[in-house]
């Protein structure tokens, strides 16, 4: 008995250091909510995603350089998915951070749930860009830069193994070139991605549509918007089509569809396949690693008309509950704008800068170069279109819909749906997220 | 769930005299405030409380998206059982289910037969079955991955055989089966440990003396081992089934309800996925609704099915 | 399918075996064929079996010592020299993902782990000591703990999280293990509780102990076998749940290891060698602590029940 008791002593002891450990630790991960004291000073979390290019260390670098500008600033990263749908269930949950880095304002903004940047404030700021991002004519994030999504990347040496000269003009020499590359063994194209990067598959279809429809009609989505056109009308479902012939003719990379995003890039890198539809921030990747056997072409249309979908950047969104609205929307303002920032955003994130007076660095790579001149030709020539699947603002595909979208794709890929009931599915699906 | 506590809540015979006695100690109001109280208020707040609210908002059309909420009394019922979206899904766990049971007790059982031997390389052999045992679930699956994507460890292995190996996870045919294997491999080794308790509970001299009797090991399986072995069958079944329908992890890590639309998706994935992702937050509480009592429907009729066995026994 | 529901079956085909186990103990006779013996042919299918079945174990300790080159071009077999840079990667990543993890973890784990043992044993022995009528109500919802899955109330539970301002922190998180743990405990515990002759405690209680004393001094040193095998499956439970911190937690306070697995897989780089070095790491403490009490593990399971 006196040894059982002994047992219970020890027992009781441990769990009050147990409950003490916990206390502390409690203490020290602290809360979520914003703690102003009197003198302005403030704690704000600030909602970021790590990859292979925007690493927590450039995160952190990042954020020390912008409150340095911006006195009795705190800021508290926070990693998470950088996703309209993860933002919503932050907010869902009671959990939303004050800052979010990227723009995750549709759906949200209409809900009140996010602060408004006044014109006045950006432009004091050094904004230049006030084209798109846009929600019901208002500003919910700061188009600070511009990210062209998809251009299509290629393998200089592989086309060169293939007898290829250079880039396509059309789309029928995009195929002529695919069926030449296979030809030769090597898979056209490098698409994919599994699991949780299921996401990465659509920027095929994201190419072809901005192609073959936006060049015509930027204006497309806002018409769908209205309902003024439709997913199952002809030219929707024959830029389906190509995406399902894409794969069908096996221009894919067979062992795609199970990558990881980040397997995707080192599999391109690797050779595995000549052809990469990515996001412009790809450059930064391929420059760090001094590559120079890349280049850029936009997607050809049938007429030659090449795609070059650019999204105004719209992040650095504030949340409107943030007990110091005005302080993180400062903030917000000296990170979008920081020359380093945008250095930094340039070189690992392949940022295209459009804030005023901003020199891109000396020691930028030569893909990275590539791909502004060819951006500022796009918009010389008012050539450029509405990256559709990436926009914040008016004309966004409503939320819950893109993760709809996503999975229908896969199933257009792999040929379990005709291009004709995928249109259908998108009409029913975006009819139901409209709301 | 168990038996346990159907025997507990049968009212303990006591004699009236140590009842009283009992009352004047035991039953003091510092028993209850001490004893059942803090407990009953975290397991109310907490657990139950939830739950109602859960019920609550599957009769509205809240909607994350949205700010006015009303209420919608059952529409959000009707809609579920007319949703082919939402029936793919109850096919999908159902088909996942009837794996995840069928499959780990007939191999627990095998392996466990197998290894129910003395000597130190049997001993050696029954702890490895105790390690994924103890695995996180999402460790699991992302082993799994690896062995299983398109050019992953499985494939590489075939390749010589085949230039098509198949998608494992990238067929939308196969996904589902891939999953369910994983699930099933992570069970058989709780169902090995569990009938080797089993096996060892049985006493050597009933096999022995089958044995003298000239019974051959199939006889003495079936007329000795069986029998005494299947109300651990029976336990297993019903708890592979409960935990088939409340798979989640495997799904979320492996494919993300994928490859295509909802193909691997299952009742405890698409709930979260409706409430969090799309943000329907009345029409998600309905599925949870409905699952909760698929899984309540199953436990109570295990408990009697099991209450019965006891019974029998 | 969850450890814990597995725990109460373990005991129910426990108490239901406990008479034959008494029978084993008894001198075997070694007449007729011996049946406890294996034989060579049944070693080699049983090791082929095993083999078989714990190759992908194998895969995730090997390749962790593994450069990441070597795991692309030999996954299956060991490439020498081994090297333990996954583990420096892991334990130097620049956010301390690993570090707070394990930190967060252990806390959650401890404190949830130990407060539910004892407030489902304290809740147990009212349940089975009482006959009032909050003790019957007790009786008809506790059993309903089991049978809701998490998926089923986490948005609402957030809701209350919320309302408390313990949405995104460690104690919430712990209060949630807690509360949602205590049916398994109770359910347990009260198994065991109606074998200890409730004429101990009455006999305490005529010496004057009250109701405190009497558990702590007399009920809960009987219970430690029980207690033991309730504090592994709620370890083990709370140590690899994975949605209820994902959500939870959020994306704020760090997160638990198993939650930071997913990230070193998911977002930062595709070096799989710093993910199975992450794997074998994170799940050295549960092994550890499964060792320790595996003895209790199955004393408590077989043997404790079989004293009732």
């Amino acid at each position: 008995m006196r040894k059982q008791r002994r047992i219970t002593r020890y027992l009781a002891i441990g769990m009050v250091a147990a409950a003490a450990i916990g206390l502390t630790g409690c203490t020290a991960g602290g809360s979520g909510t914003t703690t102003p004291d009197k003198e302005g000073n403030a704690t704000l979390t600030f909602l970021v995603s790590e990859s292979p290019n925007l690493t927590p260390e450039y995160w952190d670098a990042a954020i020390a350089r912008a409150s340095k500008v911006v006195p009795g600033v705190t800021i508290k990263k926070v990693v998470g998915e950088n996703t309209p749908a993860y933002a919503q269930q932050l907010f869902a949950s009671g959990q939303a951070p004050d800052i979010f880095a990227a723009g995750i304002a549709n759906g949200l903004a209409q809900k009140g749930e996010l602060a408004e940047y006044t014109r006045a404030e950006m432009e004091a700021a050094g904004i230049t860009d006030f084209t798109s991002g846009t929600i019901n004519g208002k500003f919910y994030g700061i188009p600070a830069g511009a990210q062209a999504i998809p251009l299509v990347y290629y393998n200089k040496d592989l086309f060169a193994k293939a007898g290829i000269d250079g880039p396509p003009a059309t789309y029928s020499e995009l195929l002529d070139d695919a069926t030449k590359l296979k030809a030769a063994g090597i898979a056209p194209f490098e698409i994919g991605g599994g699991g949780e990067d299921t996401w990465a598959t659509t920027f095929t279809l994201n190419a072809v549509v901005a192609a073959d429809m936006l060049t015509a009609d930027k204006d497309w989505f806002l018409k769908r918007e209205k309902g003024e056109v439709k997913f199952t009308d002809p030219e929707f479902v024959a830029a389906a089509a190509k995406v399902a012939a894409i794969t069908k003719a096996g221009f894919g990379d067979k062992d795609g569809m199970t990558r990881t995003y980040a397997d995707m890039e080192q599999s391109f890198f690797d050779g595995k396949a000549a052809m990469y539809p990515m996001g412009s921030w790809f450059t930064a990747a391929a420059d760090a690693k001094k590559l120079t056997n890349i280049g850029a072409f936009g997607w050809p249309s049938d007429a030659g008309k090449p795609a070059f979908p650019v999204v105004s950047g719209a992040g650095m969104n504030v949340n409107a509950k943030s007990k110091n609205v005005e302080l993180a929307k400062k903030w917000s303002l000296a990170f979008a704008t920081d020359k380093e920032n945008m250095d930094a955003g340039v070189i690992t994130d392949g940022a295209i800068s459009t804030v005023k007076g901003y020199q891109i660095p000396e020691n930028v790579g030569t893909l990275y170069k590539e791909m502004v001149a060819a951006y500022d030709a796009a918009v010389a020539e008012d050539a450029t279109v509405p990256a559709w699947g990436n926009t914040t603002g008016d004309g966004a595909l409503p939320p819950g819909f893109n993760d709809k979208m996503v999975a229908a794709n896969v199933d257009l890929m792999t040929g379990k749906t005709s291009p004709e009931d995928f249109a259908k599915y998108l009409d029913e699906q975006y009819a139901a997220a409209q709301k | 769930m168990s038996t346990t506590q159907i025997k507990s809540s049968k009212p303990l015979p006591q004699g009236r005299a140590s009842l009283r006695k009992r009352r004047k100690s035991l039953h003091s109001p510092l028993h209850f405030l001490l004893f059942a109280l803090p407990g009953a208020i975290l397991y109310f707040v907490f657990v139950l409380w939830p739950l109602v609210l859960a019920f609550w908002s599957s009769l509205t059309n809240e909607d994350a998206y949205r700010p006015k909420t009303s209420f919608v009394w059952f529409e959000n019922y009707a809609k579920l059982f007319s949703d082919p979206a939402y029936l793919q899904v109850l096919g999908n766990t159902l088909v996942l289910t009837i794996i995840a049971v069928i499959v780990p007790n007939a191999l627990g059982l095998g392996i466990a037969i197998l290894l129910d031997r003395s000597g130190w390389a049997f001993n050696a052999m029954r702890a490895v079955f105790f390690v994924p045992v103890i695995l996180s679930s999402v460790v699991v699956a992302v082993v799994w991955q690896q062995l299983m994507k398109d050019d992953g460890l499985i494939n590489a292995a075939l390749r010589p055989f085949t230039d098509n190996p198949p998608g494992w996870l990238s067929d939308p045919n196969l996904a589902l089966y891939s999953v369910a294997t994983i699930v099933a491999w992570q069970s058989v080794g709780m169902c090995v440990v569990l009938y080797l308790a089993g096996l060892q509970s049985i006493p050597k001299e009933l096999l022995e003396a089958a044995s003298i009797d000239g019974a051959g090991p199939v006889r003495r399986f079936r007329n000795v081992t069986w029998p005494l072995l299947a109300p651990s069958v029976t336990i297993m079944t019903v708890l592979t089934m409960i935990g088939g329908f409340k798979i989640y992890d495997q799904v979320k890590v492996m494919t993300n309800g994928g490859p295509g639309v909802g193909t691997t998706s299952t009742l405890a994935f698409d709930v979260i996925q409706t409430g969090l992702s799309s943000g329907a937050v009345g029409y998600s509480a309905a599925k949870a609704a409905v699952m909760f009592f698929i899984i309540a429907l199953l436990s109570m009729a295990s408990m009697k099915i099991m209450k019965k066995r006891e019974v029998d026994l | 399918m969850s450890i814990e529901d597995t725990s109460v079956a373990t005991e129910e085909l426990v108490e239901e075996e406990a008479q034959s186990l008494s029978n084993r103990k008894k001198k075997r006779r070694w007449r007729g064929q011996d049946v406890t013996a294996g034989s060579p042919s049944r070693a080699i299918i049983a090791l082929l079996v095993t083999a078989v079945f714990i190759y992908p174990i194998y895969l995730v300790v090997l390749n962790a010592f593994k450069t990441q080159e070597d795991i692309y071009k030999s996954p299956g077999v060991p490439v020498l020299p081994l090297t333990l840079q996954n583990f420096t990667d892991v334990f130097t990543r620049s956010d301390g993902l690993f570090w707070t993890g394990l930190i967060n973890s252990v806390q959650i784990t401890v404190i949830g782990t130990l407060v539910a043992t004892m407030v489902a044993a304290m809740m147990a022995h009212y349940m089975v000591r009482s006959t009032s009528w909050f003790a019957k109500l007790l009786w008809i919802t506790i059993p309903l703990g089991l049978m809701i899955p998490a998926a089923t109330t986490l948005l609402p539970l957030l809701r209350v999280l919320d309302t408390f301002g313990m949405i995104g922190s460690i104690f919430g998180l712990i209060i949630v293990y807690i509360a949602g743990n205590l049916p398994f405990g109770v359910l347990v515990f009260s198994g065991f509780m109606r074998s200890i002759p409730k004429e101990i405690e009455e006999a305490a209680a005529i010496d004057g102990a009250g109701p405190i004393r009497t558990f702590w001094a007399i009920v809960f040193p009987l219970l430690r076998p029980a207690g033991a095998s309730v504090i592994i499956f709620l370890a083990v439970g709370i140590w690899n749940d994975f949605i209820t911190p994902l959500i939870i937690l959020g994306p704020g306070n760090g997160t638990t290891i198993t939650v930071g697995m997913y990230r070193q897989i998911s977002e930062y780089v595709s070096n799989y060698g710093a993910v199975f070095a992450y794997m074998v790491l994170a799940t050295i403490p549960i092994v550890i602590l499964f060792i320790f009490l595996q003895k209790y593990f199955v004393k408590g399971l077989v043997s404790g029940a079989s004293k009732g």
